[in-house]
């Protein structure tokens, strides 16, 4: 079992252990109520090729890690969603640390495209206030592991 | 506009999904009286939009199918219930964000069993689900889960099973006693989201063994 992004593999990452990491801390979701709000949107994650995979989850994991994970720790009290937060973030820390995009100029235009997509989602996610979009991301979660599993091999 | 929960008119408004036919059911409160009346709006997580469900609007009934609402899978959704009294109080209680993905509960698979002299052969039926490709061709479990598996375990006397498993369909449990009956049960796993399906249970006898007769 690894994810296959495109040339970009990571091995060591069980899928099923994210979703249940994620599952344990649903209730978090609840807590988003702009329901008008998507912030990972079709336009950031369909159509996606393998190519530029590589690229956009390492931009999007790298977010969650830096911006969306960073003050959750500290709100979460009960030690149950302590322990699935700690496993969702490392396995995130872990994909990062494995992904290796190429530089090579021709991959530019892949990688550009990329970026685009991410900016979509990182500008949406500014238009709220940070606790907001920070509780709205988390309650993403599950949409971007849905979105992982493409390039997951069984 | 949403109007305040004011009265106990409605409550536990959800999705009950299974195989992907997702109905939306809800309670009355426990002040409602019988002649008040539920209207069901739905709508994608992200769109500002509700819309109205046909076929719901001022119905007396606690349910609500919103399958064909609900069947992209690349979709969230939201659904709400407008309950209102005969004396014109009104209450609205909405679903948590649903996915029917992560929500879908697996029913026991379709299965034949058939009964031989020393074998038992079993037979999983695909299993289809009311979500469509892009082409318009109904999608199987086994298109939607790309993990999805089958676990069949045969009761052969109160201390021992045989088990077999796999992604294929077709299985033979060998070596069997003629004449003798059996309990077979058949589940489908989908690890990654989880999910385990009821089993599905056959009793079958296999054949007298008439080569000498």
């Amino acid at each position: 079992q690894e994810f296959q992004f495109g040339p970009c593999r990571v091995e060591g990452v069980v899928l099923q252990e994210l979703w249940e990491a994620f599952s344990a801390m649903k209730d978090i979701q609840a807590k988003d109520n702009i329901t008008s709000v998507r912030l990972l949107r079709k336009e950031v994650l369909q159509n996606v090729s393998d190519a530029e995979s590589c690229y956009l989850i390492r931009a999007l994991l790298k977010f969650y890690l830096t911006t969306v994970f960073k003050n959750y720790l500290d709100k979460a009290a009960d030690s149950r969603i302590r322990k699935s937060f700690s496993t969702l973030a490392n396995n995130f820390f872990v994909i990062v640390s494995k992904l290796q995009p190429s530089q090579e100029n021709e991959m530019f235009s892949i990688s550009e495209s990329a970026r685009r997509r991410f900016l979509l989602f990182q500008r949406a996610f500014k238009q709220l206030d940070i606790q907001a979009a920070q509780t709205k991301a988390f309650g993403e979660v599950d949409i971007l592991l849905t979105w992982m599993e493409k390039f997951y091999q069984f | 506009h949403m109007v305040e929960d004011t009265s106990n008119l409605l409550q536990h408004v959800k999705f009950q999904s299974s195989n992907f036919e997702n109905i939306l059911t809800w309670d009355s409160g426990l002040e409602s009286a019988p002649d008040t009346v539920y209207s069901v709006e739905y709508k994608r997580y992200g769109e500002r939009e509700w819309l109205a469900k046909e076929g719901c609007q001022r119905v007396t009934r606690k349910s609500c199918n919103l399958t064909m609402e609900t069947g992209n899978l690349t979709e969230l959704y939201y659904a709400r219930v407008t309950a209102t009294s005969a004396g014109g109080r009104s209450a609205t209680k909405m679903t948590d964000r649903f996915s029917s993905l992560q929500h879908t509960t697996i029913k026991p698979p379709d299965v034949t069993c058939i009964p031989k002299v020393r074998s038992i052969q079993m037979i999983v039926h695909p299993t289809s689900t009311p979500i469509r490709a892009g082409d318009g061709h109904q999608l199987t479990l086994e298109d939607i889960f790309p993990d999805l598996f089958y676990r069949l375990e045969l009761q052969v006397n109160h201390t021992y099973q045989m088990h077999l498993g796999g992604k294929q369909r077709d299985y033979e449990f060998i070596g069997l006693s003629p004449d003798t009956e059996y309990l077979g049960t058949i589940m489908i796993f989908v690890p990654t989201w989880s999910k385990e399906s009821a089993p599905y249970v056959c009793r079958v006898k296999t054949l007298p063994d008439r080569t000498w007769t």
